[in-house]
């Protein structure tokens, strides 16, 4: 039962989720039917899974708000702005008292009553609205029905799904609301049992031809299969705008086939319909044909949607992961195996291996790639809820959330980027009339943007407000001691104080005080990624933040060199070239800079940074050539072993003061190599040489 | 398994304990903490780090931290002989239950022990930290020391003695 609640759970969450979007979509476009359907649809499915387990505070609640949406979808009511605000807050509410079910909370209790008592405010508002509207759109009415022309006759063909009654479905219920639309005519058949011994008690055998006359209008009839039109084969066509049902020899025709498993020849019977004088005009025909063949195509669509997606469970992928990498570290000690003992057989397996591996390896990477897209949907309310409280009006305009990062990275990424937009909207943006005197727009713009770049994927928070004045900030880090007065810092050099602890960029721009948590929380967090933050800013046209992240943490493709008789892993994202120079050049090389291509090039001694012995004077050494985006540095190793599909592994708690390794990865022949973060090297040796300097 | 400690607590039943030898000295600790010991394989040696850390090794997979339990407890180095081996230990740390690997000169043997058999530590008597050792235990004619392992490797008594040589080198 516990499972059976955890499922509930996930699916209520998903579901909540999906209501959330669609009713702020509905607020930006109150008119659209497609979002009212849709909220009544989730809200539905919500109603149905609560019920099914017995949560019946949940169902009633639920059941209460989708009255609202009903009546709106319906037209009796009006959907407005009290109504919205009060859905989300219920829905708030829903996502606490779905855990807590039993309201066993004082708080969750009242605000319960508290919002079943608005809602049904709202309902009773709605229904007197109606009362009035009637008496006044009187004549409109009388309109409406004049220009519907008396009746159509339908065909409705139903077979449901030989397991509907697994989904808690009944399709007499079904029927039964079909003919409750006007006079109808039910042909039932039994698709054919060969062997007792084949029937399953539990399957669904028979299916329908409803023959219908009613002034309804086509949707109204797939409405009723709202349901269950996944898995279920729903035709529906227009045979005459006149009442065929009540002539004689039509019926005798069509009621022929009962419970036989016979297919219902329709264009037969649409002949019979015309022979019989009444048949429907070439419009109609023609109609049909359309509407067919849009249904056949939304059918194979839902049909597509139920195979390209199934839901897994994050830990087997943690799984299915963990052992792609087990199996790519043993490919590594067969290839090496192989090129021990010379045997062409064995070299074929082992390549074969290989290939293998590695597109299985990037097929179970793939799947741990989520778009962007689920994190970036959540931030709608947030810049909703937080606009509205600071009297702001703020366009939220998201871009490129088809970008897929890792699972793992997009949870710890939520936080930091709520933060940042919540700064943007209080201490970036200006208040409308702020604006207005400044000759912007009324409204403020929030962009968040995610898009690829090489191995990296890159997310920006751009705002349009009144930006951050360096001169400002360059005095507070003077004020603090962080720089001095002679030093000469670029504008980003300058920007980036804002990522240290204590450093609001809030007290610093204005005098409006900054929330607790600071902007050197966001920077841990996204460095803990392995990303890199970076802002730049313009006085009153702007803020920009991007983050830049690597695409995965597990599998990188890496150089694998020599240090010592220690093998690292350097990532190939940041390797740009590879070049041999002589020891002597370095040893005796006052400035540490190289001319690399007509390049003045600083470089890192490794075997000095790691305390190793010192470098032969006569030999040569390798320099790689890193970057981080902005700054090349060479960095000294023996030799270049090879290129290497590294497994990253964590080293523990106990080295996290060594966090220039970022991990290590087991190679071919079982020993270990150290994973180099060069971004920290680099860190670290320019605090050497400050230190040096002083 | 606090339930199963609290029931051995009660009635005196008896847990196992396996004892291993660092230098000249005798400690034991229960064999429950123990998911293996290990021959000395390949170790890789973390640059930078202090020298108790001894590096990482590959244990089926999973990268393993060892430990040179003679420096932590302020001996000399451990000299490597063919006695020499890793008990791979299972310790909390902060309320994580982390896997860290203790190089020992070598392991003795396997006995059974009651709680009431351990005794207090005498408070003079040990030029070991009060809270790193459970208590004493007599065999014959010699002591041993019943370790409190999850406290001798936190990592919080680890980073009070990082101030180590290696570091220093690489400062000078």
């Amino acid at each position: 039962m516990d499972e059976m609640k955890k499922v509930y759970i996930q699916e209520a969450n998903e579901l909540l989720d999906n209501l959330e979007s669609s009713l702020l979509s509905l607020e930006e476009n109150p008119n659209d039917k497609s979002n009212i359907e849709q909220v009544f649809r989730v809200m539905h499915t919500l109603k149905g899974n609560s019920s099914m387990f017995g949560l019946v505070k949940i169902a009633e609640f639920v059941h209460d708000l989708e009255t609202i949406y009903d009546k709106i979808r319906q037209g009796e009511m009006q959907l407005s702005e009290a109504i919205l605000n009060t859905t989300l807050l219920s829905l708030d509410h829903l996502n606490r008292i779905i855990i807590d079910s039993e309201l066993e909370e004082e708080i969750n209790k009242e605000n319960h009553s508290k919002l079943i008592d608005e809602i049904h405010s709202f309902i009773e508002v709605g229904s007197s609205e109606k009362i009035n509207s009637n008496v006044s759109d009187n004549s409109e009415a009388l309109d409406s029905e004049l220009t519907s022309e008396g009746t159509k006759t339908y065909h409705v063909y139903f077979e449901p799904s030989s397991t509907i009654f697994l989904d808690g479905s009944n399709p007499l219920l079904l029927i039964a609301e079909l003919t409750a639309l006007g006079k109808s005519v039910i042909v039932p058949h039994f698709k054919a049992i060969h062997h007792l011994d084949k029937f399953n008690p539990i399957h669904c055998y028979t299916y329908w031809d409803v023959y219908l006359e009613s002034a309804c209008e086509k949707t109204d009839i797939l409405d009723v299969f709202v349901f269950v039109e996944g898995n279920s084969t729903i035709e529906i066509s227009e045979f005459a705008y006149t009442d065929l049902l009540s002539n004689q020899s039509f019926l005798d025709v069509t009621t022929g086939s009962i419970y036989k498993d016979l297919k219902t020849d329709i264009t037969a019977i649409k002949l019979l319909a015309e022979s019989i004088g009444v048949s429907s005009k070439e419009k109609a025909e023609s109609k049909v044909e359309v509407s067919n063949s849009k249904l056949q195509s939304k059918k194979s669509e839902t049909k597509e949607k139920a195979l390209t997606s199934i839901r897994v469970a994050s830990d087997k992928l943690d799984e299915l992961m963990n052992l792609v990498s087990e199996l790519v570290t043993t490919q590594a000690s067969l290839s090496l195996f192989k090129e021990k003992h010379e045997t062409p057989e064995l070299e074929v397996i082992s390549e074969n291996i290989e290939k293998l591996s590695r597109r299985l390896r990037d097929i179970a990477f793939g799947m741990t790639l989520v778009p962007v897209n689920n994190m970036f949907s959540r931030f709608q309310r947030l810049v909703r809820d937080v606009s509205m409280s600071l009297g702001k009006e703020v366009d939220f305009i998201t871009e490129g959330g088809e970008t897929e990062l890792d699972k793992s990275i997009i949870e710890t990424l939520t936080d930091p980027i709520m933060h940042i937009i919540r700064n943007s909207l209080d201490h970036g943006l200006e208040l409308p009339s702020v604006r207005e005197s400044q000759d912007k727009t009324r409204k403020g713009t929030v962009k968040l943007k995610a898009f690829y770049s090489g191995v990296f994927v890159f997310i920006q928070i751009i705002d349009d407000g009144k930006g951050i004045d360096v001169d400002v900030i360059r005095e507070k880090a003077i004020s603090k001691g962080l720089m001095k007065e002679e030093d000469e810092l670029t504008d980003k050099e300058i920007f980036d104080f804002i990522f240290n602890a204590g450093f609001s960029t809030a007290t610093v721009v204005t005098d409006i005080s900054g929330r607790g948590v600071g902007m050197d929380v966001v920077k841990r967090n996204i460095t803990d990624l392995k990303g890199v933050v970076s802002v730049d800013s313009q006085v009153n046209v702007g803020t920009t933040l991007t983050i830049k992240l690597p695409l995965s943490l597990s599998i990188i493709d890496g150089l694998l060199v020599d240090i010592q008789g220690v093998n690292y892993i350097i990532p190939l994202s940041v390797v740009n070239k590879c070049y041999e120079v002589d020891n002597s050049d370095m040893v005796k090389n006052f400035n540490r800079l190289l001319v690399l291509d007509e390049m003045q090039v600083p470089f890192i001694n490794m075997r000095e940074e790691f305390g190793y012995a010192k470098l032969d004077f006569k030999g040569k050494s390798q320099l790689i050539v890193v970057s981080d985006g902005e700054n090349e540095v060479g960095i000294t190793v023996d030799y270049i072993v090879d290129e290497y599909q590294a497994v990253v592994k964590p080293i523990g708690k106990y080295y996290r003061n060594q966090d220039f390794v970022s991990g290590a990865t087991i190679l071919g022949d079982g020993s270990i190599a150290l994973v180099l973060d060069t971004h920290k090297i680099v860190e670290l040796y320019t605090e050497h040489i400050k230190m040096e300097l002083k | 398994m606090k339930v199963e400690k609290t029931n051995y607590e009660k009635k005196g039943e008896t847990k196992s304990f396996l004892s291993f030898r660092l230098a000249e000295e005798h400690f034991t600790i229960p064999v429950m903490k123990i998911m293996e010991i290990l021959e000395v394989p390949k170790i890789t040696k973390i640059p930078q780090s202090p020298n108790f850390l001894v590096g990482v090794i590959n244990l089926r997979g999973a990268v393993l931290p060892v430990i040179d339990t003679r420096i932590k407890f302020g001996m000399s180095p451990i000299e490597y002989t063919i006695n020499t081996c890793i008990l791979v230990l299972s310790i909390e740390l902060d309320g994580e239950t982390i896997i860290v690997g203790s190089l020992v000169d070598s392991v003795s043997e396997v006995f059974e022990l009651s709680d009431e058999m351990i005794k207090p530590t005498p408070t003079i008597a040990t030029r070991y930290r009060a809270d790193y050792i459970q208590g004493m235990i007599q065999e014959d004619d010699h002591f041993m020391m019943v370790l409190n392992i999850d406290k001798v490797f936190s990592t919080l008594d680890l980073e009070s003695i990082s101030e180590s040589k290696d570091a220093k080198v690489t400062e000078e």
